[in-house]
């Protein structure tokens, strides 16, 4: 779904730097008659900066998956404290507008499922010892960025610390609603965070989610204790 | 966390030798006086690496280099004392600093490990796909030997790419924006992990491109990673990052990854370089 969509606008894209200086004859376009962005596009997509042609988990080809939707050029455009307010207000519709709701509202999973998910990183990787989801499904990679469980110590600190997230929150269903969005699409509430969509990306499935928030909230988790 | 006895002998060393910007000093005093400048957790994080800097398993791959370099190879036999690196034939000193740059004999700009398969192709003679080429991944490889030992004529020289020509500032600004592109499964560019000091992926603290004293060890490359055992290249890390980002592979010496390096370069100006380096 999501790469069919991209397809269309990096290929908009691709029009505008083909305009803009590079040659259709195959001759190397003047580099400094293009702008860093219309010549970093033609270095990754005409003038073998990247494998293009492998393939990917997603079953399409790095080509695809190189490309951009329109979220992510502009985030590649600057931080929340750089981009204009127009822009992260496109962001966060943007964000939100992706986000797609279980049928019959949200529940918390299973936390013991959440917590492997939480702890792996496995899923995605190209080029060179492939990732395999056949025999593995992709984790969300949460303790990266964030500490989670008191007691793992090798947590990331790009992102917020969520130990005690449930606790400190409750567990009433707005709480619920609010980490599914986050998790799902983080740009509606934080346009251009560093953290990945996990939903909306196709990275964890909607049952994926809701063990992840199980590991978050449920009073029963390790990271509530 | 650090112990500062650790470096005591190195800093002792440095103030007997104190030196003007542009001569040679061993890596382990260039990264000693840049802790102690910075504090920088990304600087100080692995104790065991600071403390085994003075014995790097990369200075018998310098060394190796450097008897590979000046022996005459190839269909052509001759050595590398004829490659101009960009401060004229066989000028070694504080050349690497200066790369990329701009060649008017290929009319490219070029990295190191670019401008080395240029010239063990064209001077050597040594075919495209001739292992001495080819083969750039381990500390056993020509490649990583020569690039170890070229690299280590620039330690303690400030990093100083030049920007004259417009090919090698059209370059360096089209880095930035790779450097920017969020892209992939993950939404991931090179700055959601790089662009603030003290953060850590996992238990890795991240360098920061914004702060040139940290940024001029996260690129002083070759350096011998513990965790491979082996020497590793800048090419090799921008592959190795493009593969964390869950990108597509990047290929070395493609003006895409001339580029990065171009921008990741001119990010550290000024800072002196670490080479070769150790990292975990
Ligand atoms: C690459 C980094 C990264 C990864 C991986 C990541 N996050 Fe985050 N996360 C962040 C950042 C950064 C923020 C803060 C939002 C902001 O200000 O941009 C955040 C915010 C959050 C919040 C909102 C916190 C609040 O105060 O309301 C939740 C919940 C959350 N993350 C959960 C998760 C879960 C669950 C996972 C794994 C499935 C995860 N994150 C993976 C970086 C990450
Ligand atoms: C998801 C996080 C992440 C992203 C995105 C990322 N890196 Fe890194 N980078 C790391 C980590 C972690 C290290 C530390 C070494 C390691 O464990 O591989 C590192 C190491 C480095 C280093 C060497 C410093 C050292 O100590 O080894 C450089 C230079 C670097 N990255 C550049 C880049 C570039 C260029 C990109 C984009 C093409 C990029 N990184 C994208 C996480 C990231």
């Amino acid at each position: 779904m999501k790469y069919a969509k991209v397809t269309a606008t990096a290929a908009a894209g691709a029009l505008l730097f083909v305009s803009t200086g590079a040659q259709a004859n195959g001759e190397k376009p003047d580099y400094t008659a293009m702008t860093p962005e219309a010549l970093a596009e033609y270095l990754i997509f005409e003038a073998n900066g990247i494998k293009l042609d492998q393939k990917t988990q997603e079953g399409a080809t790095v080509k695809e998956r190189q490309m951009r939707d329109e979220l992510q050029t502009i985030c590649s455009g600057g931080t929340r404290a750089t981009l204009a307010g127009d822009d992260l207000a496109k962001v966060a519709s943007l964000g939100r507008a992706g986000i797609v709701k279980p049928e019959g509202g949200v529940k918390l999973g299973d936390w013991k499922k959440g917590q492997e998910l939480a702890r792996s990183g496995f899923g995605f990787r190209v080029g060179h010892n492939n990732d395999d989801h056949s025999t593995r499904e992709p984790g969300g990679n949460c303790y990266a960025c964030h500490q989670l469980d008191p007691k793992e110590i090798a947590y990331g600190t790009l992102g917020p610390s969520l130990m005690n997230y449930g606790k400190l929150r409750g567990n009433s269903q707005a709480i619920i609603d609010y980490t599914y969005d986050v998790v799902y699409s983080p740009h509606s509430f934080f346009p251009c965070t560093h953290m990945p969509r996990f939903g909306a990306n196709g990275v964890l499935t909607q049952q994926q989610i809701a063990d992840v928030l199980a590991y978050l909230i449920d009073p029963a988790s390790p990271v509530n204790q | 966390m650090l112990n500062k006895r650790t470096f005591l002998i190195p800093l002792c060393l440095m103030m007997a030798g104190a030196s003007a910007a542009g001569d040679y000093r061993p890596p382990e005093d260039v990264l000693a006086e840049l802790i102690e400048k910075s504090g920088s957790l990304y600087l100080t994080q692995s104790e065991q690496n600071l403390m085994m800097m003075a014995d790097n398993p990369a200075s018998w791959t310098v060394e190796e280099g450097e008897a590979l370099f000046h022996e005459p190879r190839g269909p052509n036999n001759v050595s590398l004392e004829g490659c101009d690196f960009g401060k004229g034939p066989g000028v070694l000193d504080g050349a690497y600093v200066e790369m990329p740059r701009y060649f008017a004999d290929t009319g490219r700009v070029m990295d190191l490990e670019t401008r080395l398969v240029h010239c063990m192709t064209t001077l050597q003679g040594f075919a495209d796909d001739d292992p001495a080429v080819k083969s750039r991944h381990g500390s056993n490889s020509d490649m990583m030997r020569l690039q170890s030992y070229i690299g280590s004529k620039s330690s303690g020289y400030p990093w100083n790419p030049p920007l004259d020509h417009p090919l090698e500032t059209a370059m360096r600004d089209a880095g930035k924006v790779l450097f920017n592109r969020r892209a992939g499964p993950m939404d991931f560019s090179c700055a959601t992990c790089h662009s603030e000091s003290g953060k850590r992926i996992r238990a890795s603290v991240l360098p920061n491109i914004n702060s040139p004293e940290e940024w001029t060890k996260a690129i002083s490359w070759p350096a011998y990673r513990v965790g491979h055992q082996h020497v590793r290249s800048s090419q090799h890390r921008v592959r190795g990052c493009y593969w964390q980002m869950r990108q597509g592979q990047s290929v070395a010496g493609s003006d895409a990854s001339i580029a990065l390096i171009s921008y990741w370069t001119d990010a550290a100006r000024g800072q002196p370089a670490i080479l070769p380096d150790m990292k975990r």
